[in-house]
C-alpha cells in the first residue's frame, strides 16, 4: 500500500518535471536567438534578470501581471476539461468586461454590495457572450472554434460603437480615447498591497494587487472543488475524454457542455477586472486585448488544471517582463519573446506526450 | 524438405521492463501450416513484427532457406517472401481489387498504369489457390471474406513464400473458414507455409500441421498435431487447466423482460439498417444474436441502451414502453450494457478504474452526498469490493483504466454493469479480444446472471459463444431476424448457413446430400476426430 503512493508520486514527478524541461530547451533557442543578434548571452540574462526577479517590486509587478493572466488561463481550461474549444474568451471579456463597468457605472450599492455586484456582472456578461455559441454548437452543431472567432470580431466592433457613441462619458472629440463614464467609488477596486507589507513583502504602491487578485484565489479554488470534487465537474471531464462513453453512462452531455461553456465565458468576463475596476476606473475598447488568447496557451502549458494554470500564468507573466528588459537593456527586441513563447509551448507540448507515453508504458508494465 | 523454409533461432525481444521475445527459436517448413497460440501480450504479435521487419531484435537470428538475414523492413521481408495478413485489413475501399492489389508494385507505359498484364498473372495465382475474386470489384462492396482474399492474392503477388495470418478467422463466418483452410491446403500443396495465429482451439486442431504455445515471451512447447487436445492446448497457454465447457444454472425462464416490437432503424446512408425486428427475452434467458458484422446487430443494441432515434416499432421492457427514455431512465430501470467496443465506448481510460467503476450510478449516493459532492472514501471502498470480487488483476482502484491489459479493461465493464443488478443485460461481443482466463471468467458471469434470473441479449460474432452460452438464438441478416432457434435444436452449421441469408440458406438445405452435406460431414468427421484425443 505504502508502495503504491511512492510509485504514484513519482509518476507526479514526471509530469512536473516536463514542463520545466520544455521551458529549460526554449532557453536554449533564446541562447542562440542573442547570440546571432550580437550580444552577449549574459547580458541577456542580466537583462532578464534586472527586469524580473532582482527586486520585490519586480516580483509584485509580474504577480500583478499574471492575475488577467491566471483568468483567461482558467476560463479556457475549464472548456477544455468539457471538451469544447473556447476561443472566444477574448470576446467574453470584453463583453463581460463592459457589463460589469456599466453596473460599476449605473448602480448604486455600498462597497461590500457593489464590488460583488460588478463582479457577477462580469460573469454574467462573458457567460452571455458565450450563450450563442455554446447553443449553436450543441443544436446545429457549429463548431465553436469558428463561431467564437467571429464572435470575438463581433464584440469588438460592438464595444467600439457603444464605447464611441450610446455608452460614451465624454462628449464627442473630448479625447483620443473613447470611453465610458466614471464607475461609481464604491464599484473600484482598491489595492492589498499593505496586507503583502505587513506580511515582510515590500510592495511599491505603484503595483497592482488589489481585489482581483482575492477574486483570483477564490475563483481558482471554486473551480478546482467543481472539477475534481463535485459530480458535475466529474461528468464535465467524462465529456471531455470521450464523449461516446458519457452518453453511455447516461449523462447529459449537451447540457453539460453548454455549462462549461458558459462558466467558461464567465471565468473570461472576469480577465478585465483588474485594468478596469482597479487601474482604470472606466471601460474602454482599448482595455488589453490578446489576453484571451494567451489563456489558450496559458491552459495548454498548465494542462487545463487550475494549479497548473497559477504556474502557468506566472510563467508567462515572467516572460513578458523579460522582453521589456530585453529591449530595455541589449538590441535583442522585444518581440524575439513572443517568438521564446511559441517555443516553449511547442517544447511543453511535445515532451508532455513523451513523457505521458512513458508513464502509460510504466503503468502498463505495473498493472502486468 | 530438411532445411526449414523459415527459422528464427533465440530471438529476444526487451522493451521497456518487459522481455517480450525470450529466446524464442521458431521454425516452419515448407508446406506446413504452424500454428502459433497464446494468450495476448503473450509474445506472438512482437515475434512476427520482428519477423516482418517491423521490430528489430536485442539478440536471435534469422534464416531462410538455411541462410541467415537481416531484415529491417517490411519491404525487405518481402522481398525475402514473407508476406503478412493482418488483423485490419490493409486496404483503400473505394478502390478496385485490382487496384489494391497492384498498389505499390504497379508499373507503367509513359504514365498510363499497366493493368492487363498484373490481371492476368492475378487470374493464376486466383485459380491455383481457390482464392476467386472480382477483380473490377470496389472494395467497399464486397464482404469481408473476400476482402481477405484480396490481402492473401496481394501477398501472393509480391511473390511471398512465407505467409503470416494473424487471427484471420475473427472476422469471417464459418462457412467463409471453411473457404479459407480450402486455400490454406492449396497453398500448402503449392510448397508454402503458413504461420497461422489464433487462439480459436477448434480451427488450429483442425488445419494446423504444428503447434506452438508461447507464454510470457517464452516458447512453452512445440506440439506435432497427433499429441495435440484442445485442453493440452488450453492448459499450456493459461499455464494451469481450464475449464473449456461453460456450465450453465438450472434457472426456470421466467416472465418478459424486454420485448422488441418490428423494430425499424433508418442508417444514415439512408436504408433501413435495422428492418423490422421481432424478439423477445425472458428472466433467466439467454438470447443470443447470431449474424455476420454489419448486419444491424450494433445499431438494435444501441437502440434498445440509448435513445437513438428509431422510425418504427417498440421497445418494451417489463411492459413500459423505453423508446422515449434518456440513456439514464433506462439504466434506473434495469438494464446494463457491455457495449461492443470498450475503448470507445466503456471506459474513461485516464480516469482510476474506481471511477470507472462507478460511472453511470456515480450521481446516486453514497458516491455523491445530497451537496453533489463526490464521496471519494465511498468510491474506493465500493471500488475494492468489486475488485476482489470480479479478481480484476490491479495495482491498485486508484490505477488509470488505460493501464490495464484488454481482458482486465474487460472485466472492469463486466464488474460495473453486473453490479448494477440488472434484470436485462445487453451484452455485445463481451469477450472480442480477451484472453481465454478472462473470456472463461466472463462467461461465467453471464451465466451467473442468467442463474440469478437476469435476461441476457447477447450479440457475437463468435458463433462458439453464441452456442455454448445461448438457449434461444435468432439469425440476424441484414437488419431482419430471419430464423430463430432453441439452442437444442439447432447446429453450428445450420446457423452458418442462415447467416448468410434465408436464399442461401434454403439453397444449401435443397442440395442436401451432395455438396453442403459433404461439407458438413467432413467437419463432422474433424470433430469426432478431435474428439476422441480429448
Amino acid at each position: 500500500m505504502k508502495l503504491d503512493r511512492i510509485k504514484i508520486d513519482k509518476y507526479r514527478l514526471l509530469e512536473i518535471v516536463s514542463p520545466v524541461l520544455g521551458f529549460l530547451a526554449s532557453l536554449v533557442v533564446l541562447v542562440i536567438i542573442v547570440v546571432a543578434v550580437g550580444e552577449s548571452p549574459v547580458k541577456a540574462f542580466v537583462a532578464i534578470y534586472k527586469f524580473s526577479l532582482s527586486k520585490s517590486a519586480k516580483l509584485a509587478t509580474i504577480l500583478s501581471m499574471s492575475i488577467p493572466l491566471f483568468f483567461a488561463g482558467i476560463a479556457v481550461a475549464f472548456a477544455f476539461q468539457a471538451g469544447v474549444f473556447n476561443i472566444g474568451v477574448e470576446g467574453q471579456y470584453f463583453f463581460g468586461g463592459l457589463i460589469g463597468a456599466l453596473a460599476g457605472i449605473y448602480f448604486h450599492f455600498p462597497p461590500f454590495i457593489h464590488i460583488p455586484v460588478v463582479i457577477i456582472f462580469s460573469m454574467l456578461g462573458g457567460a452571455l457572450w458565450a450563450l450563442i455559441p455554446a447553443i449553436l454548437k450543441v443544436t446545429k452543431n457549429v463548431h465553436e472554434v469558428i463561431s467564437t472567432i467571429m464572435f470575438n470580431s463581433i464584440a469588438l466592433a460592438l464595444l467600439n460603437y457603444l464605447v464611441n457613441d450610446p455608452l460614451s462619458g465624454l462628449g464627442k472629440g473630448k479625447s483620443l480615447e473613447p470611453q465610458t463614464a466614471k464607475i461609481q467609488s464604491t464599484a473600484l477596486f482598491g489595492k492589498i498591497n499593505g496586507f503583502f507589507r505587513l506580511l515582510g513583502w515590500n510592495v511599491p504602491d505603484y503595483v497592482y494587487l488589489d481585489y482581483s487578485l482575492i477574486v483570483a484565489i477564490i475563483m481558482g479554488i471554486i473551480v478546482w472543488f467543481v472539477l475534481f470534487r463535485m459530480r458535475y465537474g466529474f461528468e464535465i471531464r467524462a465529456v471531455g475524454t470521450s464523449l461516446d462513453v458519457a452518453r453511455y453512462a447516461g449523462m447529459k452531455v449537451k447540457r453539460l457542455q453548454i455549462a462549461a461553456f458558459l462558466i467558461s465565458g464567465a471565468l473570461g468576463g472576469l480577465i478585465g477586472l483588474q485594468e478596469i475596476f482597479a487601474i482604470r476606473g472606466y471601460y474602454t475598447y482599448n482595455i488589453a486585448s490578446g489576453l484571451g488568447f494567451d489563456g489558450i496557451a496559458i491552459a495548454l502549458i498548465g494542462r487545463n488544471s487550475p494549479l497548473g494554470v497559477v504556474f502557468a500564468s506566472i510563467l508567462f507573466a515572467f516572460l513578458k517582463q523579460a522582453g521589456y528588459g530585453l529591449q530595455f537593456y541589449t538590441s535583442v527586441p522585444n518581440s524575439v519573446i513572443y517568438v521564446i513563447t511559441g517555443l516553449m509551448i511547442l517544447f511543453i507540448v511535445v515532451i508532455n506526450e513523451i513523457t505521458a507515453g512513458y508513464i502509460k508504458a510504466l503503468r502498463k508494465k505495473e498493472a502486468l | 524438405m530438411n532445411v526449414p523454409l523459415l527459422e528464427m533461432k533465440g530471438i529476444t525481444k526487451r522493451f521497456p521492463g518487459v522481455l517480450a521475445n525470450d529466446r524464442v527459436s521458431f521454425d516452419l517448413y515448407a508446406g506446413e501450416v504452424h500454428a502459433l497460440v497464446g494468450e495476448n501480450g503473450a509474445g506472438k504479435t512482437t515475434l512476427m513484427k520482428i519477423l516482418y521487419g517491423l521490430y528489430s531484435p536485442d539478440s536471435g537470428e534469422i534464416f531462410i532457406n538455411g541462410e541467415g538475414i537481416h531484415i529491417k523492413n517490411p519491404r525487405e521481408a518481402i522481398h525475402h517472401g514473407i508476406g503478412m495478413v493482418h488483423q485490419h485489413f490493409m486496404l483503400i475501399p473505394p478502390f478496385t481489387v485490382l487496384e489494391n492489389i497492384i498498389i505499390g508494385e504497379e508499373s507503367h507505359r509513359a504514365g498510363i498504369l499497366k493493368l492487363d498484364e498484373p490481371a492476368n498473372k492475378i487470374r493464376e495465382i486466383m485459380e491455383d489457390n481457390n482464392l476467386i475474386v472480382e477483380l473490377d470489384a470496389r472494395i467497399e462492396n464486397i464482404p469481408v471474406g473476400l476482402q481477405q482474399r484480396v490481402e492473401i492474392l496481394k501477398i501472393l503477388y509480391r511473390g511471398a513464400e512465407i505467409l503470416v495470418f494473424d487471427e484471420p478467422t475473427a472476422v469471417l463466418t464459418p462457412q467463409e473458414v471453411h473457404e479459407l483452410f480450402k486455400t490454406f491446403r492449396e497453398m500448402k500443396k503449392r510448397g508454402k507455409g503458413i504461420i497461422f495465429i489464433s487462439h480459436k482451439l477448434d480451427e488450429v486442431l483442425e488445419i494446423a500441421d504444428r503447434i506452438t504455445v508461447i507464454r510470457k515471451g517464452k516458447i512453452i512447447r512445440t506440439l506435432e498435431r497427433k499429441e495435440a487436445t484442445k485442453p493440452l492446448i488450453a492448459e499450456l497457454m493459461v499455464g494451469k487447466p481450464v475449464l473449456l465447457e461453460v456450465k450453465k444454472p438450472e434457472v426456470k425462464v421466467g416472465e418478459v423482460v424486454l420485448e422488441v416490437k418490428d423494430l425499424r432503424i433508418k442508417s444514415p446512408r439512408g436504408y433501413d439498417v435495422v428492418a423490422g425486428v421481432d424478439f423477445n427475452v425472458r428472466s433467466g434467458e439467454v438470447y443470443g444474436i447470431a449474424g455476420v458484422e454489419g448486419n444491424g446487430q450494433s445499431e438494435l443494441v444501441e437502440a434498445i441502451a440509448e435513445d437513438v432515434p428509431i422510425k418504427n416499432g417498440d421497445i418494451i421492457l417489463m411492459g413500459k414502453s423505453i423508446v422515449r427514455w434518456d440513456v439514464r431512465r433506462r439504466r434506473e430501470a434495469g438494464i446494463s450494457h457491455i457495449p461492443e467496443d470498450r475503448h470507445r465506448y466503456g471506459l474513461l481510460l485516464p480516469f482510476s478504474i474506481a471511477e470507472n467503476l462507478t460511472l453511470g450510478m456515480h450521481y446516486r449516493e453514497p458516491f455523491v452526498n445530497r451537496l453533489q459532492v463526490m464521496n471519494r472514501k465511498a468510491i474506493r471502498d465500493f471500488a475494492k469490493g468489486v475488485i476482489e470480487k470480479f479478481d480484476i488483476r490491479t495495482p491498485s482502484e486508484m490505477t488509470p483504466a488505460h493501464a490495464l491489459s484488454g481482458g482486465n479493461q474487460q472485466k472492469v465493464i463486466v464488474a460495473r454493469e453486473l453490479s448494477a443488478e440488472p434484470k436485462l443485460l445487453l451484452a455485445s461481443q463481451p469477450t472480442r479480444g480477451v484472453d481465454i482466463g478472462a473470456t472463461e471468467f466472463i462467461h461465467n458471469q453471464i451465466m451467473n446472471a442468467k442463474g440469478e434470473g437476469r435476461a441476457v441479449l447477447l450479440v457475437s460474432a463468435d458463433l462458439d459463444e453464441i452456442m455454448s452460452l445461448s438457449d434461444r438464438i435468432g439469425v440476424i441478416y441484414k437488419g431482419r431476424i430471419i430464423r430463430e432457434f432453441q439452442r437444442s435444436e439447432t447446429t453450428k452449421e445450420e446457423i452458418g448457413f442462415y447467416m448468410m441469408g434465408e436464399k442461401e440458406a434454403e439453397k444449401e438445405a435443397g442440395e442436401g446430400a451432395s455438396g453442403g452435406g459433404e461439407e458438413r460431414a467432413d467437419k463432422a468427421a474433424d470433430k469426432g476426430g478431435s474428439g476422441d484425443e480429448a
